[in-house]
């Protein structure tokens, strides 16, 4: 059945364009470093607190080509509704919804699996620092649109085992662009948690594999293993982590070394959001 | 405990607790001598500056950025195909009635698809996880139904046509490859291998990032910068593996060629309520309305126009409740719809400026 409340478009299938020639490699450059993120607050004046973040792309076909565009906005914290029974703490609502034109096959209107999964990742993350005992019976919408997706779009290889990979970049983005907007709401945390993605990675079969920083899906040629944690630096707590693939069974301690390297990422994300904060609240001390 | 001081609100409390009382003042202020202004500080007849940016996203055909104050849309436009073999009921278009012919592709086969989503938490009253909301449907509708009416997008540039022949694309392209007695040849086959094999779908999405007051407006505008800025890939039919196929370089993307430049202006009327002993029966026009003044507003009036020929031609006009609004106040509208589309018309240019630049 149609969804009547939108506009659904012709009966009949539509295909994506399929090009007759593939497109060429993509340019693999090797960083020991996170891409850089652009981070902003304030950007829905609407809203109790929003962010805005960005990544830059390091193989830019196109002049200001960004990867991954995500935007924020959080509601609250507001009286729970009268139906809802007594709860001595907040009560988190977090969304993650995809924009139909952010991936490379066009996504509907309704949530899917992954969507619901990445809202899950992204609660548990953000539960662990904020300080729900100080709003009982309250509760606080944190919705995250994902307006650019972290994928190439000339990737030569659109292969179906790829499609996880890069949610991993998108949760670690989720988790600090939240994390930043909760602080804009002014919602108490224990401290700013950040997102970091590492991954296992080779080229072929024939190399050994390397661990890296923040991969981008489409450098490399295969990703065994990534690793998504969300982090609180000054505590320094993890408050949730996402670990896939399979690692080579022979070496136990690349377990480890791939957390160490992902919560180096966390803490460079970490220092763009206390950059950012210090200067909102700058500008506001200018103004008054 | 109530001291004088403690019963003085400041302006923010006083519109969170009796908005329409505090519009009010603020249009009738108790001294003659200032002038009425908004809450927003604009005046009756002042719009927001515009600003777009267009190209940002690389994985939709076209899209733009649109702020006009507060309000910000996102618009992607995504180009998909569709044979005509999966089209019920197709009919082939004629060349010969290419003009004025009762076929009205893009409608009968529904090649635009437009929607409007205000679910992202742009503002306290939009929060996912319920269906669209009332006005979410109304808007879609709306720029649904003017994206026919105005004939914006020329259908001939959504035909997609077999290899090597017909098409003006494919002509353009043949030209350079081929020398003339190749050519003679294509000529030859055209007559019976110029059918339309597929169609183009262009499904544009708009999304609100925040929302502070006029959607319809800010939406279409984001619109018209989208598919102005839409580049589709040559795409043909391949007989061979029958289906279609696109050309990869990017010098073979061709624009889509718009008709004229619709701009929507929508202003609402503020009333005094009959209670009131001062001023009741006046009314002052808001021309593009704010969160606060469409809260309070029952009359809403939107004028699309397009100036690009020179002369002014009205595309749309439509009125929503009240009954303050006469034929008189119309002419008043189409003038002020008249200015706004100077105004993003220079939105528009200052865009494409920029992007040249980049």
């Amino acid at each position: 059945m149609a969804d009547r409340r939108r506009i659904n478009g012709p009966v009949g299938a539509t295909t994506p364009p399929i090009f007759d020639k593939p497109a060429g490699p993509a340019a693999a450059k090797t960083r020991d470093a996170i891409r850089k993120i652009f981070l902003k607050t304030g950007i829905t004046p609407s809203a109790s607190g929003s962010a805005y973040l960005e990544l830059e792309n390091p193989n830019p076909q196109r002049p200001g080509n960004t990867s991954l565009k995500l935007s924020c906005t959080v509601h609250g914290p507001r009286s729970l509704p009268r139906s809802a029974p007594f709860s001595p703490h907040i009560i988190l609502t977090t969304h993650v919804k995809y924009a139909p034109f952010a991936t490379r096959q066009r996504r509907g209107y309704l949530r899917d699996s992954s969507e619901r999964d990445l809202g899950v990742h992204l609660e548990t993350a953000l539960r662990g620092a904020i300080i729900a005992d100080r709003w009982p019976k309250s509760g606080v919408d944190i919705i995250v649109t994902v307006v650019e997706g972290d994928q190439d779009r000339d990737s030569p290889r659109a292969k179906k085992d790829d499609e996880g990979w890069d949610m991993m970049n998108v949760l670690s983005g989720c988790i600090t662009v939240a994390s930043a907007a909760i602080a804009d709401a002014g919602i108490d945390c224990v401290d700013t948690v950040a997102g970091g993605v590492a991954a296992l990675v080779c080229k072929d079969d024939k190399t050994a594999p390397t661990i890296v920083m923040d991969p981008v899906v489409a450098e490399h040629g295969s990703i065994l293993a990534a690793c998504c944690v969300a982090y609180l630096p000054t505590r320094d707590e993890i408050t949730n982590m996402w670990f896939k693939g399979r690692l080579p069974g022979a070496d136990m301690m690349v377990y480890d070394k791939l957390m160490e390297k992902s919560l180096v990422a966390c803490r460079c994300a970490n220092r763009v959001i206390v950059q950012e904060l210090n200067e909102t609240v700058k500008k506001g001390q200018g103004i008054s | 405990m109530a001291t004088p001081k403690s019963l003085t609100l400041s302006s923010t409390t006083f519109a969170k607790l009796s908005p329409h009382p505090y519009l009010l003042a603020n249009l009738q202020p108790a001294d003659p001598s200032t002038t009425p202004t908004r809450t927003n500080g604009r005046q009756p007849a002042q719009t927001r500056t515009p600003y777009i940016n267009t190209s940002s996203l690389s994985h939709a055909h076209g899209s733009a950025v649109v702020r006009n104050g507060d309000t910000t849309v996102i618009c992607g436009v995504r180009g998909e195909t569709i044979l005509t073999s999966a089209i019920p009921n197709y009919r082939a278009p004629s060349p010969a009635d290419d003009s004025g012919s009762p076929l009205d592709e893009a409608r009968d086969y529904d090649l635009l698809v437009p929607n409007i989503e205000l679910a992202t938490g742009c503002a306290p009253n939009f929060l996912p996880g319920v269906p669209p909301t009332t006005l979410a449907q109304t808007l879609s509708t709306r720029v649904y139904s003017l994206l026919h009416s105005s004939k914006l997008v020329d259908v001939s540039r959504l035909r997609i046509y077999p290899e090597e022949v017909g098409g003006e694309k494919n002509k353009e392209d043949n030209d350079e490859k081929m020398d003339e007695a190749e050519e003679e040849v294509d000529e030859y086959d055209v007559a019976e291998d110029k059918a339309v094999k597929a169609y183009w779908v262009l499904y544009i999405d708009v999304l609100f990032i925040s929302f502070d007051g006029n959607p319809f407006d800010t939406a279409w505008t984001a619109i018209l910068a989208a598919l102005r800025d839409t580049k589709l890939p040559l795409a043909y039919w391949d007989a061979d593996r029958e289906m279609v196929l696109c050309k990869r370089s990017q010098q073979n993307a061709t624009p889509l060629n718009l008709r004229g430049l619709p701009v929507a202006c929508t202003a609402s009327v503020f009333t005094a309520k009959e209670k009131q002993k001062k001023g009741s029966g006046s009314y002052w026009v808001l021309v593009d309305p704010d969160r606060l003044e469409e809260g309070l507003c029952d009359e809403t009036v939107t004028v699309v126009v397009d100036k690009l020929g020179g002369s002014t031609k009205i595309l749309g006009i439509s009125k929503h409740g009240g009954t303050v609004v006469g034929p008189e106040f119309m002419k008043k509208m189409v003038a002020t719809a008249e200015s706004r589309w100077d105004q993003i018309h220079a939105a528009r240019v200052e865009a494409d400026a920029d992007e040249i630049k980049d």
